[in-house]
């Protein structure tokens, strides 16, 4: 990080900031944080997060007051297949600075990422300076002071203000001056963790995800995973199925010589059908964990000339897509990934859906269709004008437009209807009523991405559905992160089937089930063999003749 | 290679166990095969070599306990019965004496599942002993001498094979030599065996038996790990002064299955099997057992002993509060004598006595031998080949209960692999060894030899991985075939029964699947078994026969020219067809544990120090297990699937990797 270093601008303390709760909330704070006072500081706060992606570039780019030009963006785009060179963005955009923090004490306390750039895995960041005391004390809470100098401290890294856990971390406090001290290497502390036994395999996965954590609910996901939630859940069943399977194995071997307690099998039984009880929900979570992982899919669809490609630019803020008053502008789909709310969000804005014998457009109506079919969330788009024309039919229109969407759920769809500048106020309140009385529709969104106004609640409607999909991280079962999770868990409800149907008929073939169940979930968690199977057995009967 | 049985001369051939054998003073006798011990791993040890056309000779302490019982009067049990099958498969001994001398047969788990299926059988101790001597006496090449083996005798080791000396003789009690090219220990509880009686103590291996002192101390001296191990007898009680009338009867099945391949039938009538009873504990034995405790060394004493087969003692004390079951099984058809299952113990005699008046039916009884503990020796079993013979010592086999195992059939099971073994060790041909996916005997080697043992080793199906496919009714078609091609230690006679039997089934079940019908008619014709009304289409009889309730006898009643001549192996064909739908993964599972297996680790890695990604506790684990092969080392505890990618991609890397008969390819 030699480059940032350099530019790391000396008048601006950006973490003093951070930590500063009297400085006021600004404007050009982007999302939740109060710290984004200088781009400088911004990159840098991104950095110690380990989650700087295009979209907060743009952030940056938005913060400096103007949208990027081709050449800057250039420089973004190198990052997609080689690693992003921080100082060369950085160059590009001299600082500015938006508020200017007085130096605490005499000195400047300066901050910087000292390890590896980039998505990583281990972030070492050097604090130095008079504050750096009083800096480690705000991130981590520390109610009894400093760690003991030189001595490695594992402890949570909270926001300041708002008291959220941010990562947990190694603490190193050394008074006084730190010559020659070299960061440790990227990734040697993760590996070694992981060789160490300290991590399980849902651990390792839930770090992978940390290090390539774009949003902020992605992080604290993340983290909620590394903590291990999820590993603590697969851990339970996968207990709890060694244990049904301890006493089948136990009814097996010892049942005809001992005396194994009735009831054992009933005791399968109940176990296996909890367990298939919970894997069943758990698979069934919507792909509430998956989406927050890859991004949830919203889509822009409606009539041609509707105003799609409008509310995406509005929605990102710059002229993603082209727009012009004539129909049929958009031909293909227009992608952009977006941070909505701290969720992840691809959006796409396809070709307004009519007939037309125009090839490429035919095609673009097919491109929509199918995005349609994939779609989290459907955006469907109408002009509210037409829609005042065809009053005394309304509700019908609306409703097979909706069929038209492929949408079969009000709970997977937003209604917008857009160009509202166009209606006079009565008009307006005349059609508000009418949509009232049906109780069917999707929520209704009333905008105008003309002059903006309706866009700010459309967004807030955006990101409570957003929160739905994605679910709250923080709340309930942990997701399932991982596609390679979802085909272990959905061949262990295989197995458990298995047992289901042999369970009256061939004990070894019932238990056959169990074993592979345990196998795949062993798969997610590690592997359980025989001798813990009868070390279980010997605790949980006497066997003995 | 053809088995050679037929063609040698008997030298000196034992007439009658009691007359004087021979060579007794000859020092300097030399022998292909020597096997220390005449118990079931030791005999079968023995045959096992001759078979192959070894010069053996079996030495024991005394001659009259070749083949003695010395615990409990049965042979079989849950991955017991399917020991003994197996051991029959490679023409060992003891499934054909079961048959020949069982008073109670029983098939355990009937309604669990042929797979699990237990054959059991309680034995006449006499006849099973009498019946064995006499098959000992009448095995071409196997020549038995009475004496104490003192000591081995090494030398340098053959440089081309790993190991540090190799094995050449043993000496025995007086000081003669007896030179041997290959020597099995199978000494069972006898290295430094100490009975227990209360709080006294006798050295000894068996009752009334001298322990071997001598033999424990010269495997010290090279080297060998040794463990201790506890184990227990239970009081022998007298028949008449057992009352019978308020207990639970138990009768041998109806139709007796016998053990042995070769027989169609066992040697009892079915109706003239013994009894066996059952009752239980009441809490009267919980006290005796707590106010003896202080005069009980055996169960204060943390030598390790088997969680399953615990003392009574040790049963009340982890599962108070209890009726503990204690079988009464007759020790034979003229015995006078009862053998208590479930009543092992070590407290004083009196104290034995006490307990029994609180089990209904043993109020009056009169105990006959008290029932006592051993400890023993036994060797760390890591230190073995699969093939049993030591990595220290070339050419010499340990067997049995020295291994850290118990059960005659564990016994049994090692004594055939190592006879096998040392036989083909003479010959300088290449080992014979049984994978975990071809049977219970290689999941029994296997563990001992890549996990130890911590308490002595029983056999359980839990432990088979492929349980359903390791079954006891195809053991012979898992193992006569291959070991008679590569080791000529299984008969002709044995070997034709097989390969008639397979091409019989074979043919069998493809007549089967021939017979195709629409399921409509299948309805029709088996009205009262519950084809499903939407399956269309055609259906063999294979497949019918997977059908809860059908039998191939109703099928042979439908097609009465095809069927009714294979309705001799109905049983088989009907095991066959309820596995079939699984035996497609399994056997894809077997193929990756085979290819793990063929993944041979070389012995001397420095795993403390490799330079690979490997945990710590790997690392230790590892060095201490020495796994053979990937397989064996996937199954160590501690051994994580990512540390097994690490060692291999090391060893891929440093070209340390060998496959067994060549270098690894790239798979």
């Amino acid at each position: 990080m030699q480059s940032a270093e350099e530019d790391c601008n000396a008048e601006v303390d950006p973490l003093a900031a951070l930590l500063n709760d009297s400085v006021p909330k600004r404007r050009e704070r982007i999302d939740r944080d109060g710290t984004y006072q200088a781009k400088g500081a911004f990159l840098r706060y991104n950095l110690l997060c380990n989650h700087f992606d295009q979209r907060q570039a743009h952030g940056v780019f938005e913060t400096a007051g103007r949208l990027p030009s081709p050449a800057e963006l250039t420089v973004w785009e190198r990052q997609e297949d080689t690693e992003m060179d921080y100082g060369d963005l950085l160059a590009v955009f001299k600082p500015r600075h938006f508020c200017s923090v007085p130096p605490v004490g005499q000195g400047h306390t300066i901050f910087a990422l000292s390890s590896g750039r980039g998505k990583c895995g281990v972030a070492v960041i050097r604090v130095s300076g008079p504050a750096s005391a009083f800096c480690l004390c705000q991130l981590t809470r520390m109610k009894q002071g400093l760690p003991p100098p030189r001595t490695a401290v594992l402890h949570s890294i909270s926001d300041p203000n708002s008291g959220e856990l941010l990562d947990r971390g190694l603490l190193l406090w050394f008074p006084g001056s730190l010559p020659g001290l070299r960061p440790a290497e990227a990734g040697e502390f993760t590996r070694r963790a992981f060789q160490a036994g300290k991590l399980d395999l849902t651990e390792v996965e839930g770090l992978g995800d940390l290090i390539h954590a774009e949003t902020e609910a992605q992080r604290r996901q993340a983290l909620r995973q590394m903590a291990g939630d999820l590993g603590h859940l697969y851990q339970t069943w996968s207990h709890t199925l060694t244990r049904a399977l301890a006493h089948l194995e136990a009814f097996i071997d010892f049942s005809e010589e001992e005396n194994i307690e009735d009831g054992v099998l009933n005791q399968v039984d109940n176990f296996v059908r909890q367990l298939q009880m919970e894997i069943h929900s758990h698979l069934h979570d919507n792909r509430r964990g998956e989406r927050l992982r890859s991004g949830v899919h919203v889509v822009i669809a409606g009539e041609a000339n509707a105003g799609k490609s409008s509310l995406l630019n509005a929605i990102c803020q710059r002229p993603a897509a082209i727009v012009s008053p004539i129909a049929g502008t958009t031909r293909d789909v227009v992608e952009t990934a977006l941070d909505i709310g701290g969720f992840p969000v691809l959006l796409s804005d396809t070709a307004g859906l009519r007939d037309t014998h125009d090839i490429i457009e035919k095609e673009g109506v097919r491109r929509t269709r199918e995005r349609l079919e994939q779609a989290d969330l459907t955006v469907a788009l109408l002009d509210v004008v037409g829609l005042l024309e065809a009053s005394n039919k309304l509700t019908h229109l609306l409703f097979s437009f909706l069929e038209d969407l492929n949408v079969r759920q009000k709970q997977q769809c937003i209604l917008v209807l857009n160009k509202i500048d166009l209606l006079h106020k009565k008009e307006l309140n005349d059609l508000h009523c009418a949509l009232k009385k049906e109780e069917d529709l999707p929520t209704v969104c009333w905008l105008s991405c003309k002059t903006g106004s309706g866009i700010e609640e459309f967004l807030r409607v955006l990101r409570a559905e957003l929160e739905i999909l994605c679910g709250n991280p923080l709340l309930g079962m942990p997701s399932l992160t991982q596609a390679r999770h979802r085909s272990h868990l959905h061949k262990c409800l295989e197995a458990l089937g298995l047992y289901e149907y042999y369970k009256r008929a061939d004990m070894a073939l019932a238990a056959e089930g169990l074993r592979s169940a345990l196998a795949s979930l062993g798969r997610i968690t590690g592997k359980v063999g025989a001798e813990e199977i009868l070390n279980l057995i010997f605790r949980d009967f006497c066997i003995g003749k | 290679m053809l088995p050679r049985r037929f063609c040698h001369c008997h030298r000196a051939r034992l007439q009658f166990l009691s007359t004087r054998l021979i060579g007794q003073n000859v020092s300097g006798d030399q022998y292909d095969v020597i096997v220390v011990g005449g118990g079931h791993a030791g005999t079968e040890a023995a045959a096992a070599a001759a078979r192959g056309g070894a010069q053996t000779l079996l030495v024991t302490q005394k001659l009259s306990t070749i083949g003695t019982l010395s615990c409990n009067p049965s042979f079989g049990g849950i991955g017991k019965g399917h020991l003994v099958r197996e051991v029959d498969a490679l023409d060992g001994l003891c499934g054909r004496l079961c048959d020949q001398t069982g008073i109670h047969f029983k098939v355990l788990n009937r309604s669990k599942g042929p797979a699990v299926w237990g054959l059991r059988a309680q034995v006449d101790r006499l006849l099973y002993r009498s019946a064995m001597q006499r098959e000992v006496c009448a095995t071409a090449l196997l020549n038995v001498r009475e004496a104490s083996v003192e000591d081995l005798m090494v030398e340098d080791p053959d440089a081309s094979r790993p190991g540090l000396a190799r094995v050449t003789g043993v000496r025995l009690g007086d000081g003669a030599i007896v030179l041997g090219r290959a020597v099995i220990l199978t000494t069972g509880t006898f290295l430094s065996g100490s009975l227990k009686f209360g709080t006294s103590s006798v050295p000894g291996g068996r009752l009334g038996e001298a322990p071997s002192v001598g033999l424990s101390l010269s495997l010290s001296e090279l080297g060998f790990t040794k463990g201790r191990l506890k184990t227990g007898t239970p009081p022998r009680i007298r028949k008449e002064s057992v009352n019978f009338d308020k207990l639970e009867v138990h009768h041998g099945d109806e139709r007796p299955v016998p053990f042995s391949f070769m027989n169609a039938e066992v040697a009892i009538e079915p109706s003239q099997q013994l009894l066996c009873h059952l009752t239980y504990t009441t809490p009267g034995v919980e006290d005796v057992v707590r106010d003896t405790l202080a005069a009980n060394d055996h169960v204060q004493q943390d030598t390790k002993g088997p969680r399953y087969c615990p003392s009574i003692e040790s049963k009340v004390l982890r599962f108070p509060g209890r009726a503990h079951q204690v079988w009464l099984e007759p020790e034979g058809l003229n015995s006078e004598l009862i053998y208590p299952q479930g009543l092992s113990m070590t407290m004083p005699v009196e104290a034995q006595v006490a307990l029994l008046r609180h089990i209904p039916g043993l109020e009056a009884a009169d105990i006959a031998a008290a029932g006592y503990g051993v400890q023993y020796d036994y060797l760390d079993p890591r230190q073995l080949h699969p093939t049993l013979e030591t990595r220290k010592v070339q050419g010499l086999f340990m067997a049995g209960q020295i291994n850290g195992t118990t059960g005659y059939e564990e016994a049994a099971a090692q004594g055939i692999v190592a006879g096998i073994n040392a036989f083909l060790h003479t010959r300088s041909l290449p080992p014979f060894t049984i994978s975990r996916t071809e049977g219970y005997i290689g999941v029994l080697i296997d563990d001992l030899t890549s996990l130890g043992v911590t308490e002595p080793y029983r056999m359980f199906t839990s432990r088979a991985e492929f349980r359903t496919i390791l079954r006891p009714d195809n053991a012979d078609q898992r193992l006569t075939e291959r070991a008679y091609h590569q080791t000529g230690c299984i008969s002709g006679a044995r070997v034709v029964t097989a390969r008639h039997i397979a091409s019989r089934l074979s043919e069998g079940i493809s007549l089967l699947k021939s017979l195709c019908l629409s399921s409509y008619r299948w309805k029709q014709l088996l009205p009262e078994v519950g084809i499903s009304q939407e399956r269309s289409g055609h259906m063999s009889a294979f497949d019918v026969l997977q059908y809860r309730g059908v039998t191939l006898d109703a099928l042979a009643a439908v097609f009465p020219q095809d069927l009714v001549p294979f309705l001799d192996l109905s049983d088989r064909i009907q095991v066959e067809a309820l596995y079939e739908p699984h035996a497609e993964q399994q056997k894809l599972d077997m193929e990756q544990v085979r290819r793990d297996e063929q993944l041979v680790l070389p012995t001397d890695l420095d795993y403390l120090h490799l330079p690979a990604s490997l945990s710590i506790e790997a690392r230790e684990v590892l060095h201490r297990h020495r796994p053979p092969t990937i397989a064996a080392a996937s199954r160590l505890p501690g051994v994580t699937p990512a540390a097994i990618m690490h060692l291999l991609y090391f060893l891929r890397a440093s070209g340390q990797q060998k496959e067994a008969g060549g270098p690894l390819v790239e798979r």
